[in-house]
């Protein structure tokens, strides 16, 4: 026990250095996602790679394999687990339901198109390159026709705000389609989890017992999320005695944990469950607080889970499937570009304009690999299949960005017939301040101004201030480089936009004339200077 | 944003009678009082003379919008007045005012206030809606003009 200790916490020790050292590495150094640096740092420290050798002190290596599916132990895998959770309660958390129900249109046929057509592709691929896997059915097509479908907007989201495309038409429907592909995906993952469970349980297709799982899949999924919906803004007011953000935060995702156990025991996976509770808070007062406040338990475990997600990667077992995993890569980029492509191109969007929201699609991330750790521990796919995930996932991130500057070169991706209303006229207002802690603080007021207006304001990527301001069709994107502060808007907002900036500008006067009446700030310092020697302070 | 809510015939004056910003504030204010929502005048009026103090709400054009924000007013309040012979407001183009939306709104609840004002500024950048506004015969004129240019 003790011994079995004393590995886990070395092996957290190694994880934790490894895996923020290369994702800075990553981020700063080769301009990529800072994930890849991360699951980079579990295939090398992995016990397929460097973890493997011999460590006489531990009489072992440090990342011995042990015998389960895993390769790596259970307890080790909690950590996983639990970091699943917080992601995903935290995707929950940001998703902005009311421009999931309102924004629809496009970007839902979109995102729609997209899910399945990969998802077909995924599964048919699959079972054609296979001589063992019979039909559409089987669990593993089923499993790697879900792989297919995630996205992850993360990095299309940052290029397009690098490249002031965001408040494009085509952006604006690349990110209200990634918000149903979210929904979709995982509502897709829950039915394909239930129905595997049933048919590796016995022979052929049990067709009667796959749809009750599909009607209990959706049903747990649509009940709980009502539910949640109704009882959150009570819930959060009650939390809301406790007047500690601390406090509700770290409660709710308690329930976050629960209902993840919760759904796992009806059959479902776990991360639905924190899924649901995470969307049911978005739309309460306490979401954004509640964010801010996980943060450092997710910036913490969530590197864990993508390091032990790389480290799950057996170079010797993908050798075999390299050239399915090309195949399987191209069918998966081929139903995002033409299952998104598509509908795109019937919305009134031109052929470049279709290839645009194509390639926007197609990086996938985080929920890719959680997938994929759900077939691995669940043994409906093995470690060759595992690894085709990543090189899929591997070759998203470094195709799909250049591609997509590429698409986004030239002109205007809206069909000439419907140009007169095309909303890509935008209107930029900028604003330049003398210093960026000047331009942090304005940007957090304003940003404050548009929560008092009640838009929902949501931060697009963790590390740069793009923010996405919504409410119901109105969409704002606020963006901050240093100490410029730009603002995106149609131009029948653009009368609120500035007098909303003007009222919180004005409002600085306030606070200005409040310095100036305080104590000057040479006197504060000379007082707080006296005082680190133990002299009383002369002034007053 | 639904303007018929807020609007009513209690709330518009067609005959403004002050003579300098301060009175037309006042003016404006008392409808607002009438209305019976306002809980404390003295404090509404020191909210609104605090913001135009910092900048006169005479945007442009003859129209303004004083405005503040404050604790004596439970939900958003909002009135519409006209001063056909125009008073000097400090606008910033000069132009004397004569169309003039007040609006109150609690400084401690959220909702659409600066919106409000906005669509409501909105309805007035055209020069023959605002003709039209400060020429309506009846109170009722006036405010269907104001939701069906909002519209």
């Amino acid at each position: 026990m003790t011994h079995l200790m004393t590995v886990l916490v070395l092996q957290l020790a190694v994880i934790i250095v490894f895996a923020k050292i290369l994702g800075w590495v990553f981020q700063n150094k080769l301009k990529q996602p800072r994930v890849l640096g991360e699951l980079t740092a579990g295939m090398i420290i992995g016990p397929y790679a460097l973890g493997s050798i011999h460590i006489p002190a531990l009489h072992g290596s440090l990342f011995p394999l042990p015998d389960t599916t895993l390769p790596v132990t259970p307890e080790l895998y909690g950590f996983a687990i639990v970091a699943s959770i917080i992601l995903l309660f935290s995707a929950g958390l940001e998703t902005d339901l009311p421009t999931f129900l309102k924004f629809s249109g496009k970007g839902s046929l979109v995102g729609l198109g997209g899910v399945i057509l990969s998802f077909i592709l995924g599964d048919l691929v699959t079972v054609l390159y296979f001589d063992d896997v019979l039909h559409f059915m089987d669990p593993k097509a089923l499993f790697l026709g879900t792989l297919s479908t995630a996205t992850s907007v993360g990095i299309t989201a940052r290029i397009l705000s690098e490249r002031r495309k965001m408040s494009s038409p085509e952006g604006v429907t690349i990110l209200a389609a990634a918000v149903l592909d979210d929904v979709i995906g995982i509502i897709l993952l829950a039915v394909v989890v239930g129905v595997v469970k049933v048919e590796t349980s016995g022979d052929g297709i049990p067709w009667g017992e796959i749809g009750i799982i599909a009607l209990k899949a959706l049903g747990f999924w649509l009940i709980s999320t009502v539910i949640g919906i109704i009882v959150a803004p009570k819930l959060a007011k009650n939390l809301k005695r406790f007047k500690s953000m601390d406090m509700i935060s770290i409660i709710s995702f308690g329930f976050a944990l629960f209902l993840s156990g919760l759904s796992e025991m009806v059959g479902l996976a776990m991360i639905i469950g924190a899924y649901v509770i995470g969307l049911a808070l978005s739309q309460t007062d306490v979401a954004h607080d509640t964010r801010e406040k996980l943060l450092g338990i997710y910036n913490f475990f969530v590197p864990i889970f993508f390091t032990i997600m790389g480290m799950m990667v057996n170079f010797a077992a993908m050798k075999g499937v390299l050239v399915f995993g090309l195949i399987y890569t191209a069918a998966a980029f081929a139903g995002k570009i033409f299952g998104c492509g598509l509908p795109a191109l019937l919305a009134g969007f031109n052929i470049k304009g279709s290839l645009r929201i194509g390639a926007g699609m197609l990086p996938r991330g985080e929920v890719t690999l959680i997938i994929a750790g759900i077939g691995l521990s669940s043994g409906v796919i093995g470690q060759d299949m595992f690894g085709v995930a990543i090189m899929t996932l591997l070759a998203a991130s470094i195709i799909a960005p250049p591609y997509l500057i590429k698409t986004f070169q030239g002109g205007s991706g809206y069909s000439s017939k419907l140009k007169d209303k095309d909303p890509g006229d935008i209107h930029t207002i900028d604003l330049d301040f003398p210093g960026q802690k000047m331009a942090d603080f304005i940007r957090e007021k304003l940003l404050d101004g548009f929560r008092n207006e009640e838009f929902f304001v949501h931060k697009i990527d963790y590390n740069k201030q793009i923010y996405h301001i919504r409410k119901d069709e109105v969409l704002i994107t606020l963006n901050q480089e240093d100490d410029k502060i730009s603002i995106n808007t149609s131009p029948e907002n653009e009368a609120f936009v500035r007098l909303l900036m003007l009222e919180e500008v004005l409002d600085l006067k306030d606070f200005l004339s409040g310095l100036e009446s305080m104590k000057s700030p040479d006197m504060m310092g000379a007082d707080l200077l006296m005082g680190m020697f133990g002299v009383s302070s002369g002034t007053d | 944003m639904n303007l018929k809510k807020i609007l009513n015939t209690n709330l518009v004056e067609l005959e403004l009678k002050g003579n300098s910003k301060q009175e037309i504030i006042e003016n404006l204010l008392d409808i607002l009082v009438k209305a019976g929502k306002v809980k404390d005048r003295s404090l509404a009026l020191e909210a609104i003379l605090e913001r135009e103090a910092k900048m006169s709400t005479g945007i442009q054009q003859g129209v303004a919008i004083p405005h503040g924000k404050t604790d004596s007013v439970n939900e958003l309040l909002a009135c519409i007045g006209i001063r056909k012979d125009g008073v000097d407001f400090k606008a910033l183009d000069g132009i004397p005012s004569k169309i003039f939306i007040m609006t109150l709104s609690p400084s401690t609840r959220s909702g659409p206030h600066v919106q409000f004002l906005a669509d409501i500024s909105r309805v007035l950048t055209s020069e023959g809606m605002r003709e039209k506004l400060i020429n309506s015969g009846t109170k009722e004129e006036l405010i269907s003009l104001v939701v069906k240019g909002h519209a």
